[in-house]
């Protein structure tokens, strides 16, 4: 059967907490399906970026189209839509459910509910999707899979005759489970004749046809040679090329009611074709769009700047590269008085800063100085309007403003119950307000508490790991704003105002912390000719201060002719030293001093 | 070949000192024949002609038979008038050590002192003691030598700005006429090195105040502060070592030394082993065969040293370091570009923007 009806299509994704061998599960099932043969397999097809083969992770979605001939003799189509499985990729894993009406719930057998496992299944749930609920990895010697079977039906409500069990490494399982979407995922609804609407749920810049956008197509057929209209951004395109998602793109004649594959378009800019916007026959414009998602939201903020000036250009470039495929990254030009042309970029969360910026420096070869991160602030001003700060240099002055509100969130926490104490201490110094606490059974513990999302980005995740010995998994949501008591805290180097270095922070710790800045800011600058102080002041009111003091003397007592080249060698060096810092006003700063808040220790 | 300066290194000690990174061994004297020998062989292939300076340095040259340094003169064509300069140790000379040497042409003494506190004597690693340096001077002077220097090392460990002063004194008594002050560096290799932090040495303020000390006093005493850390009665300037801060020509012979002609620098090799093998000679009259410039930046940071300055021509395309300087203080215009007395202390920042 080469035409498959809709009846026997099946769109599904794979959602799991990172480690619980989501990758895995997909190579068996393109193994099995005989998509990929086996001697052509690399481990985790879909994880294509190094960055995602070496951390472990998804980071963006992928489609694939699998050929499966069920047991009931009919052929199927199976398209599995990967997910990113970290907190901050939530915003990918809506859209991708959003294409399916399955979704495989995989738990570790060893592990069993994690943070992430909780709140993937619940966005799966709130897309009505059917889940196939997994306990894979039966084969570890510390599989409990009866514990974990628990599990599910405590916090899901899942039904254990409905769980499958799976040993993805060792492909045990999988025929089960290759029946189970055939039986269980109900097919897609739609009209082949209908009016077009086809949903964009990913897309991706390619330099030589432009941009690929992937859709899955709700109701009407989309062919080559059709005029097509993003209903969002209204832009009319000629559609030149439409096809299905294998491991590389293969061409068909159309795309009908049901499907899921690419468009080829001309489409020049990813802009046009916006993830969530609804594709529609231009000459024929269906009513009304699809329910879209909302765009992602950046929530954690920082400053990348080059090292070398002159290198803003390249740094310029590779941004809009790396947007072009990633559109949760928001960036914009800014400049520091400090440290010259740069960009302010906003990220879904630390995982993704931190992945944004190791691939400018592995992927462009750039040296970037990276501001301490910090979150988008709502103001209150005196006169009537709100408006939202992103860089804490842009905060207005306390005497035009009512109050600040800062982004807060619930945070949930699974652990074993020993570590309880420790992190509720830890949430407490954070800021937190507990909210409440669950056995899942008597040996782990689900916590939940309101805390800052100002205070997590700052290494809470790493101490919540080391207060845990690791064993803790966290989730997040964002609940809102709430008013809180902050200030902002300007640091003074040489009496001139260093606005990278400002931050803003809740009052109470104010001056604990302009002191331990100050202090950490001593040990990181390097001795000038003239003494330098270090303030850290709130408004005009200097709360800290520490004077780094002159050099008085730098002079070689001892210098003849054997010593000539040895000498110029040490100048040459201290020199060079001198040559990685950033010059502010007329004091040299080294890189690591403008993320020393980062390292304020508790 | 027309090297102007000639420089013969002696890399013997009887016993190497807690500060020193030189190329200096003790427990070597085996070798001594044999290195003479081959410090003959590389002159007679160099053929210096027309030396105005000859400066014999070490380790320890007052350890060697001045019947060594005869033969070494001998080969040599020195110009009238010229500069002959020999380090020496007290505790390692007596009168008619040092009267043979007056004899074969050595006419300026270089007597490493260091100080005059014995017990500061004694941490430093130093073989004599202050009585020894008395000694010394008086038999320098007895033996006919009316050009000699004292070197002093301050900012030692436990040394007080008194002990400081007290040993200038001493050295203020003997009427030297060229005194060299160091601030005591502490050198990676050294004994004081792995020791570390545990030194007790005096504060950056205390150096500073030493240092400012010393230059006040010699001043008043008649001294002309003509280099970083040399002082010299009006006259005897040492001519050798201005040919350094000059970035001259000359030729250095023996483990070790340097040369440089007509912009070409070349390294001995720094052990005595190495260096009796020789292989490299004829690499070295190669190299130092070639015409070329004097570096200009090198020309600049050996040159300010010399606090009476450098004329402006030097500094063709370093005019925006300059001004940046002479804003700063630590540079100075008049006839010609000069540090100033807060660029003296802070020369090393000066010669970075050179270099």
């Amino acid at each position: 059967m080469t035409q498959n009806s809709i009846n026997n299509i099946r769109n599904f994704s794979i959602i799991a907490h990172i480690d619980h061998g989501k990758s895995t599960l997909a190579d068996r099932l393109l193994e099995v399906t005989g998509t990929i043969e086996k001697r052509n397999m690399q481990a985790q097809v879909l994880d294509t970026m190094d960055l995602e083969r070496e951390r472990g992770i998804t980071i963006k979605s992928q489609a694939i189209k699998m050929n499966y001939a069920a047991q009931d003799g009919n052929n199927y189509e199976l398209n599995l839509i990967d997910t990113p499985g970290h907190v901050d990729f939530t915003y990918e894993v809506s859209r991708s459910l959003a294409a399916c009406e399955g979704a495989l719930l995989l738990v570790d057998a060893s592990q069993g509910i994690e943070a992430q496992t909780l709140a993937n299944a619940y966005l799966a749930m709130a897309h009505n999707l059917t889940i196939i609920p997994i306990i894979n990895k039966i084969d570890l010697p510390g599989a409990e899979p009866e514990m974990v079977t628990e599990e599910l039906e405590t916090t899901l409500g899942i039904k254990k005759e409905e769980i499958i069990f799976t040993s993805a490494k060792e492909g045990r399982g999988m025929g089960e489970v290759l029946e189970a979407i055939v039986k269980r995922i109900p097919p897609p609804k739609g009209n082949a004749d209908d009016k077009l609407q086809a949903l964009i749920f990913d897309s991706r810049f390619d330099a030589y046809r432009g941009v690929i956008v992937y859709v899955r197509v709700f109701n009407g057929t989309i062919k080559p040679e059709m005029n097509i209209e993003f209903m969002g951004t209204r832009k009319k395109f000629e559609v030149q090329e439409v096809g299905s998602l294998k491991i590389d793109l293969v061409p068909s004649d159309k795309l009908t009611a049901g499907e899921v594959g690419y468009i080829i378009a001309g489409v020049k800019d990813v802009k046009d074709a916006r993830v969530g916007d609804t594709v529609a026959d231009a000459n024929n414009r269906a009513e009304y769009p699809l329910p879209g998602y909302k765009p992602a939201k950046p929530m954690v903020f920082c400053g990348f700047y080059p090292v070398q000036g002159e290198d803003f250009k390249v740094l310029k470039d590779a941004i809009e590269k790396l947007q072009l495929n990633d559109a949760a990254l928001f960036y914009e030009p800014e400049t520091s008085a400090a440290l010259g042309f740069g960009f302010r970029c906003g990220f879904l969360g630390l995982l993704h800063l931190e992945i944004v910026q190791e691939r400018l420096e592995r992927e462009f070869n750039l040296d970037l100085i990276a501001t301490a991160p910090n979150v988008i602030y709502k103001v209150n001003m005196k006169n009537g309007k709100k408006i939202y700060v992103d860089n804490p240099t842009k905060m207005p002055s306390p005497a035009d403003y009512d109050s600040i509100e800062e982004p807060c969130m619930k945070v949930t926490i699974f652990t074993p119950a020993e570590y309880v104490g420790n992190i509720m201490e830890i949430c407490q110094n954070k800021r937190g307000t507990f909210l409440n606490m669950e056995y899942l059974d008597p040996k782990r513990v689900m916590l939940a508490y309101e805390l800052p999302l100002a205070e997590v980005i700052i290494e809470f995740h790493d101490l919540l790991k080391s207060a845990t010995r690791g064993y803790a998994s966290m989730d997040y949501e964002i609940i809102g704003y709430q008013v809180s008591d902050l200030v902002k805290l300007d640091i003074l180097i040489n009496s001139e105002p260093v606005d990278a270095l400002s931050c803003i922070i809740h009052r109470e710790k104010a001056h604990y912390i302009g002191r331990a800045l100050a202090k950490k800011l001593k040990k990181t600058i390097p001795r000038h000719m003239f003494q330098v102080p270090i303030q850290a002041s709130i408004g005009s009111k200097v709360v800290a201060r520490e004077d780094i003091s002159a050099m008085k003397k730098n002079v070689l007592q001892k210098c003849y002719g054997g010593d000539v080249s040895r000498k110029k060698k040490l100048l040459q060096k201290q020199k060079a030293g001198k040559k990685r810092m950033k010059r502010v006003g007329r004091v040299d700063v080294p890189q690591e001093a403008f993320l020393a808040v980062l390292q304020i220790e508790k | 070949m027309n090297p102007l300066s000639l420089y013969i290194h002696i890399p013997f000690c009887k016993q190497k000192c807690n500060y020193c990174d030189f190329a200096s061994y003790a427990g070597k004297e085996n070798l001594i024949e044999e290195y003479i020998n081959t410090v003959i062989n590389e002159i007679k292939h160099l053929r210096p002609t027309a030396l105005s300076t000859v400066y014999i340095g070490g380790g320890t040259p007052s350890l060697i038979a001045p019947k060594y340094y005869e033969k070494i003169f001998k080969l040599l064509s020195i110009a009238p008038g010229a500069e002959l300069s020999l380090e020496a140790n007290p505790g390692t000379i007596n009168q008619s050590y040092l009267k043979e040497l007056k004899n074969i042409g050595v006419n300026r003494l270089s007597l490493g002192a260091q100080s005059f506190n014995d017990k500061h004597l004694e941490i430093l690693g130093r073989i004599h003691n202050a009585k020894d340096i008395f000694k010394s001077f008086d038999d320098a002077q007895a033996a006919g030598f009316e050009n000699i220097n004292l070197d002093l090392i301050f900012a030692l460990p436990n040394q007080t700005h008194n002990d400081w002063k007290e040993d200038l004194k001493q050295a203020l008594s003997l009427k030297p006429q060229h005194l060299s002050i160091y601030n005591l560096q502490v050198e990676e290799g050294t004994k004081f090195y792995n020791i570390g932090d545990k030194l007790p040495r005096p504060t950056e303020d205390e150096e500073v105040a030493m240092f400012e000390y010393a230059i006040d006093t010699l001043k008043t005493a008649g001294f002309h502060h003509y280099e970083i850390s040399n002082f010299a009665q009006p006259g005897f300037e040492c001519k050798h070592n201005v040919v350094y801060w000059e970035n001259g020509n000359y030729l250095g012979v023996g483990a070790s030394a340097s040369s440089h002609i007509n912009g070409n620098r070349f390294d001995n090799p720094k052990t005595i082993e190495e260096y009796i093998k020789l292989t490299q000679l004829q690499n070295k009259v190669d190299l130092l065969g070639h015409k070329n410039q004097p570096d200009q930046k090198e020309t600049i940071f050996m040159g300010l040293r010399l606090l009476d300055g450098l004329s402006k021509e030097k500094f063709k395309g370093y005019e925006k370091e300059v001004k940046e300087l002479i804003d700063d203080g630590l540079l100075e215009q008049k006839d010609k570009i000069k540090l100033t007395h807060r660029g003296l202390l802070l020369a090393n920042e000066v010669f970075k923007l050179f270099i």
